[in-house]
Parts: C-alpha cells; sequence; structure tokens
C-alpha cells in the first residue's frame, strides 16, 4: 500500500509501562520501517515529557498538556482536545488516526474529531469488560458512542472481539482479530539452563485483584510444603503486596520465595531466565503477552483458564487451572513432575514460539486493515448524526448534541486560526538521508584528518 | 449484520499462534457461540416483594406517627406527660421483646447486657432532660418556614439511606455507614422540630419518642423481619393503621395521602418491578472475569470463600 500518515492517539504510551504502552510503540516502529509516517499523540508527562519529543526509530511523539486522574488515563471531556488535534492534523497531514484502548479518553476523542480533518479511524481495543457493574455499563456505553462511526477496530484476541462487539455493539464484520506480537531476540533462553533438582517457579505480574494474587498467595505455601526442592521467584509490585508478605512470613518462606520488587520490561529476561516454570494466576486476560514472553524464554507455562488465554499458545507449552486453589495445586504439581521428567524442552520452545508471533506479521496485517480503510467511502455528515441518534434513547440525543457542538467549535477554530496559516511540517525523518549524511560527515572527516602528518606513522 | 457465510469453518481454529490463510475479520460460525443469556437468573414473585415491602411500610409508618405526636404536641392536644410515659412503657415493652427474641442465649451475658442497656437508658433520659431547654432554643430564631423544609428533606433523608435489610438475631454485624447517617437524619429533624414547641417538658417528650423510633425501632425492626411472614404482616398493618388514625382528626387529606402512599409501596411498586424484569438481560461468555475460589482456614473448620466482588478494580 501507499506510504500514509498516521496518528496513533492514546493515554497509553511509555513511560508508562505495561502491554499496551509496549503495543504501539512497537506498532508505530514496524509501520516506519514499512515506509509510512507515524506520529504518537498522548498527554504529557510533566516535567521532563512535554511537548514533542523524537524516539528511536524516528517516531514522533506529541505530548498534549493534559493532567491525569487515574492511573494514567486523562478525564473525558469530548471537546478540549480537538484545538490540539487540529494543529497537530493538519500540521502533519495525517491521514488515519489509530486509537488504542477503551480507557483512553483521548483514543475516544481522536476518533469523534477524526471526520471533521476528512481523517479515517481504526481503533484497538486492548481489554476485557464485564457488562455487570455500574462502571462496566457506564464505559460501554461511552465506547458505543466512540465507535458508532469508526472505520474498523481490531482486537487482540477472538475473545476479546466477542467482547468488543457485544460492548460496543458493533458488526462482528468490522472488528478484526490481529494478536500482540514480541521481538523473539529479546527473549531467548538461558544459555545453561537452571536447574532441575532446585526448580525455580517464576511469577512476573502486577499485584492486582484482576491478576489473581489471592490465588497465588493461596498456592505458593502449598506447593512449597507438597516439594521441598521448589523455589518461587516473583516479581511485580502493586497494592497486593502486603498478602505476598504475610503470607511468605506466616508460612516462613523467606528463603524459598523472593520477591524482587518492580522489573523493568528490559529486565522480565533476566528474571525468566532464572526458572524453568512460568506460573500466571490471572482472572481476566485478553492476551496475555507475559504468557508468551515466558514460553519464548524456554519456560514451561501454567496457567488459570481464563480470557484468551486458551488462544494464545498450543496445549503442550501450557497447563491449565480453573480458577480454584486445588485446581491450581494439581496443575503446577503436574507442570513440576513434566518439566522433571525432561519432556520440556526450552530451545525447541523458543524456535516455536519465534515462528508463531512476529511483529513484521503484526504490521502486515494491521496495514491490510488501514488499506481497506483507506479504500472504503466515509459516511457523510448525516449519516454519522443518523447513526449517532440511534444509539439509544437517552445516549442518542446527547452524543448526537456532542457531534454537533464539535462541528461547531470545528467551524470556530477554523475561523479563529484558518487552515492556510498553519504552518505543515514539510521535512519528515528519513532514514536513508540520514545514513547518507553519516557517511558523508565520515568521508569528509577522514578526508581532512588524511593530509595531516601522522607522527606514530612517520615514525614507522 | 450478514449472516456468517461459513467458507472457512473448516479451517477456522480458535488459536492465534497458527499461520492462518482466512482474513482476520472472518466470522465463524461459533462467533459468541459460548454466550449465554440469564444464566444465574431468578425472578421474584410478585408475593414475596410484597411481604418485603413491609420493612418501609413500617418505617415510613413511624414517621407518620411521629409526625402527628408533634402536630398534637405543638397544638397542646397531647399532654407530654402522657407522651412520656408511653415512650417509657413502649421502651419496656420493646426490649422484654428483644429480650424475648434472645431467649436462648445463656444467662451471665443476658443480665450483663441488662445491666449494660439499664443504665444506657438512664444515661439518655437524664441527659434528654437536661438537654431540653437548650434544644427548645437552639433553632428557635429560625423561621417557621425553613424548619418545615428542613425536617421535611430530613426525613426523606432517613427514608432513603435506612436499612431495610433484615438481621438475624444471633448475628452481631456493625451498623453501616448509611444507616448511621439515616438515624442521625431523623433525630435531627426531630432536634429542629423540637424548637416549635412551648415548653421544656413537651421537647423532652418529642426527643424521647424519636429515640424511641428512630434510634431504637429500626432495631427492633430488622430482627422482626426474620420473623414468620404472618406475624409481620400483622405489625405492618398495626403500624399502618395507628398512622391513619392518629393522623385522621388532624386532616382528611393527609390521612388519604398517607393510604395512597402505603397503597403505592405495598402493591403498586413490587408490580412495577416485577413487570421491569421483563427486560433483564444478563450476559455471560468466557470474557469474563473469574472469580477465585480460595480455601480459608479458620479455627477448627475450613470454609470455602468467594473473594470480595467490590476490591476487584
Amino acid at each position: 500500500m501507499d506510504p500514509i500518515t498516521i496518528a496513533m492517539v492514546s493515554d497509553f504510551f511509555p513511560p508508562d509501562v505495561g502491554g499496551v504502552e509496549n503495543h504501539i510503540y512497537m506498532l508505530s516502529a514496524n509501520l516506519i520501517r514499512r515506509g509510512h509516517n507515524v506520529i504518537v499523540i498522548t498527554h504529557s508527562h510533566p516535567p521532563d515529557r512535554v511537548g514533542i519529543r523524537w524516539l528511536l526509530p524516528s517516531l514522533k511523539v506529541y505530548h498534549i498538556p493534559f493532567p491525569t486522574i487515574a492511573s494514567s488515563a486523562t478525564l473525558p471531556n469530548f471537546f478540549t482536545f480537538l484545538p490540539y488535534l487540529r494543529n497537530i492534523v493538519l500540521r502533519e497531514g495525517v491521514q488515519l488516526i489509530h486509537a488504542h484502548a477503551s480507557l483512553s479518553s483521548l483514543a475516544h476523542e481522536g476518533i469523534l474529531h477524526a471526520h471533521l480533518m476528512g481523517v479515517r479511524t481504526v481503533f484497538t481495543d486492548h481489554s476485557l469488560f464485564g457488562f455487570d457493574d455500574a462502571a462496566s455499563i457506564l464505559t460501554n456505553k461511552l465506547l458505543e458512542g466512540a465507535l458508532r462511526n469508526v472505520d474498523a477496530v481490531t482486537c487482540v484476541s477472538h475473545t476479546g472481539r466477542e467482547n468488543t462487539v457485544l460492548r460496543a455493539r458493533l458488526p462482528p464484520q468490522s472488528v478484526y482479530v490481529i494478536p500482540n506480537a514480541l521481538v523473539a531476540d529479546q527473549f531467548k533462553p538461558a544459555e545453561v539452563q537452571p536447574s532441575l533438582d532446585e526448580l525455580t517457579i517464576v511469577v512476573v505480574s502486577r499485584f492486582a485483584y484482576r491478576k489473581g494474587i489471592d490465588l497465588l498467595v493461596a498456592t505458593a505455601p502449598r506447593i512449597c510444603q507438597k516439594f521441598p526442592n521448589v523455589r518461587f521467584v516473583i516479581g511485580g509490585a502493586g497494592p497486593k503486596m502486603i498478602d505476598l508478605l504475610q503470607m511468605r512470613e506466616k508460612h516462613q518462606l523467606q528463603d524459598r520465595i523472593e520477591l524482587l520488587g518492580p522489573v523493568k520490561h528490559s529486565d522480565v529476561r533476566n528474571v525468566l531466565t532464572r526458572g524453568s516454570i512460568f506460573m500466571n494466576t490471572s482472572l481476566t486476560e485478553s492476551f496475555g503477552i507475559a504468557l508468551v514472553e515466558a514460553a519464548c524464554t524456554g519456560l514451561y507455562i501454567v496457567s488459570t483458564r481464563v480470557g484468551g488465554v486458551p488462544e494464545v499458545l498450543p496445549s503442550d507449552m501450557i497447563s491449565f487451572a480453573n480458577p480454584d486453589e486445588d485446581d491450581v495445586v494439581r496443575a503446577v504439581s503436574e507442570a513440576i513432575e513434566l518439566v522433571r521428567a525432561g519432556k520440556h524442552d526450552p530451545k525447541a520452545a523458543h524456535e516455536r514460539v519465534r515462528g508463531f508471533y512476529d511483529w513484521k506479521d503484526v504490521g502486515e496485517r494491521v496495514e491490510r486493515v488501514y488499506e481497506s480503510v483507506m479504500k472504503s467511502e466515509p459516511l457523510d455528515f448525516w449519516t454519522r448524526l443518523q447513526r449517532t441518534l440511534d444509539l439509544g434513547r437517552f445516549a442518542g440525543p446527547i452524543f448526537a448534541i456532542i457531534l454537533i457542538v464539535d462541528c461547531l467549535f470545528f467551524m470556530f477554530l477554523e475561523w479563529l486560526s484558518p487552515a492556510c496559516d498553519i504552518d505543515k511540517v514539510e521535512m519528515h525523518w528519513k532514514h536513508e538521508r540520514f545514513v547518507e549524511l553519516v557517511e558523508q560527515y565520515e568521508n569528509k572527516m577522514a578526508a581532512t584528518s588524511s593530509p595531516e602528518p601522522n607522527l606514530d606513522n612517520a615514525e614507522e | 449484520m450478514t449472516k456468517p457465510s461459513g467458507e472457512w469453518d473448516h479451517e477456522w481454529e480458535r488459536v492465534l499462534w497458527k499461520q492462518k490463510t482466512y482474513a482476520d475479520n472472518y466470522v465463524p460460525t461459533s462467533f459468541l457461540a459460548t454466550l449465554s443469556k440469564n444464566a444465574n437468573f431468578r425472578p421474584y414473585t410478585y408475593g414475596y416483594l410484597v411481604s418485603a415491602s413491609c420493612a418501609i411500610t413500617q418505617h415510613i409508618a413511624v414517621i407518620f406517627i411521629f409526625l402527628a405526636t408533634f402536630v398534637r404536641l405543638k397544638e397542646r392536644m397531647l399532654d407530654p406527660r402522657l407522651l412520656v410515659w408511653v415512650s417509657i412503657l413502649s421502651f419496656v415493652a420493646g426490649y422484654s421483646l428483644w429480650e424475648l427474641l434472645h431467649w436462648h442465649r445463656d444467662k451471665a451475658s443476658r443480665l450483663t447486657d441488662c445491666a449494660k442497656a439499664a443504665k444506657s437508658s438512664v444515661l439518655v433520659f437524664l441527659a434528654l432532660l437536661a438537654l431540653s431547654p437548650i434544644l427548645r432554643t437552639l433553632t428557635a430564631a429560625t423561621s417557621s418556614d425553613s424548619i418545615w423544609a428542613l425536617s421535611a428533606s430530613l426525613f426523606i433523608l432517613n427514608v432513603l439511606l435506612a436499612d431495610y435489610t433484615s438481621l438475624s438475631v444471633n448475628s452481631y454485624n456493625h451498623e453501616r455507614l448509611s444507616s448511621v447517617l439515616s438515624m442521625n437524619g431523623a433525630i435531627s429533624a426531630s432536634v429542629v422540630l423540637a424548637s416549635r414547641l412551648i415548653d421544656d417538658i413537651s421537647v423532652f417528650a418529642l426527643m424521647l419518642f424519636s429515640i424511641q423510633s428512630f434510634a431504637l425501632f429500626p432495631m427492633l425492626r430488622r430482627r422482626f423481619q426474620t420473623l414468620p411472614t404472618p406475624l409481620q404482616l400483622v405489625l405492618t398493618a398495626l403500624l399502618l393503621g395507628l398512622s391513619i388514625y392518629f393522623t385522621l382528626p388532624l386532616s382528611s387529606t393527609i390521612a388519604s395521602l398517607y393510604a395512597t402512599v402505603f397503597a403505592f409501596i405495598t402493591f403498586i411498586a413490587p408490580a412495577a418491578l416485577v413487570w421491569a424484569q421483563r427486560f433483564k438481560n444478563e450476559i455471560r461468555g468466557r470474557w469474563d472475569p473469574a472469580v477465585p475460589r480460595v480455601r480459608v482456614i479458620e479455627g477448627h473448620g475450613k470454609r470455602t470463600r468467594r473473594s470480595d466482588h467490590t476490591l476487584r478494580r
């Protein structure tokens, strides 16, 4: 497909740590490699991540000065993002907005404003939500309103797709399943495999209720009691840290359960290579990139059977347990026997995972989505308004008013600072040009330094 | 929504790791196959809701009785000394009922509880007696219009926040914040109303009656809710009848309004809820967060606990 300019819009972007953040960065890097111009629009992280910043490889990041309310999400207000977005879109000549994460209000706003500038939209949902509590009902309605006129949606697993189709009431054909991926070279198995007599179980997780830390707290002492030669290495941080510390204290397991504290993504491999089994007790998981990273590092996986987890790995690389204390102990025990019997080959597992997930493949698949979106006919304003009114008896008029006020606000902005007055970005970062310039510079340096008499050489 | 064509269905698998030939937006025939609707849904029956509404009726009837008593005191139609005696007698009667419900406890703890109750009731009695001149003049400077509006909103707060759940005789759970707020709302309403009375003894009688009605009666009411339904119906009818009987001589309009309110709460509101259940649409599928089952060892026995739902975010 012809190169286009894409804006990734999300509240979640590095320096925050997490699966979504990493996904956006890696996807952008791969789309740049495929010849597209990619920029990222996110909120600022005072004091140092403000304004415009370049990341390797030539990824331009716009930081919008919005304060965050909770877990790095900005306040949803539907309008204040428009002046910034309009300016950036016009300056950069953005043709497609790719918004990420259903709890990011910047992403929602990006989709709502895009049509004003004739920009096409793609949305990626990264997580699963229920339907039965007040918070879910509210966020699902907001998502439905935001995705009413979106051009395409991608999800990271089949379960995630079913969930998103129900939550946002989308036609299933407009939702694509494109998995997450990993850089297999960053997750090579250890050169020297850890000993199987002193077997180590690794857990790397955020210590939150949703990650099933209650199950970990309940099962770790039982596993330690059952297998005297098994150790735990647990990395992460979060509100449930205190439960883990209490469990370790109560059962006198300080020498067998090691708590590492927060682990940086670049250090995850070094933690994983210390063990032979990776244990995941999540209660909900859309994709479970941590499992794939661990499998790639050559660990055998034990996980609860939740969400999209059963889809990510073949059944001979992973053991499943129900979210029940006894069943987790059973699954871990079987996994320990299996690994001790030498039935799991870490090197072979690494090679297999390398063939499963690849960013290059993901980049191509996302590009195909972009291509079909760019080819399709955009909805006109009246269709948009009609579709918005069909949202529901209460939500419909509210979102229709938002749509109309948004248009008026846009017209006001057009009057205040006409598009022709906005400076366009004319020079883009070109990697080839950079290499060329470096070579030229090096040649020049070599040329200027060679005529000088080199004393060392002269003596010879 | 078009029907899935099914052309790739023999090839489609619910896995992400395999190389595949079908498009990323291919909709398999098994799409949403695990979706279940209203799986654990038990509809309410009309009879159950009517009997459950008794608690609300009782609570509101007590407020109406209190208001009728206040009007009588204010209009000097009721001797405050009589009201003090009625309060004392109803306290004794209520406490005996309470003891009757708790008769199966051992004797020693009953005796200490009884001594404690006697001590605190005497203390409250004396404190109210001492405070009644202050309570009478506390909001005396405020105009009557404001007092009516304020007490009305405080009583509405009391009705909205009151705890209508039943409490078994053996459990000793702490009161929730909302029910404490509810009690405070009603007592504050009584305090502001007391400033419209003329003498200290009336204020004292009204405050004593308000403590009986809004602090002690709800505790007893929640225990009554575990009793068999006929007994509850009798109690409800008694309170309802008393509230109408006391109000009718004051104003027949207000009394008929009360009757309408009771009819709405007991018959129409449950019918509306039963009707609304047809719109119940609870969907479950494999994306739902799992509920961890963890065994908790407590003392001798083991029991299975379902972790607290509210903590999950």
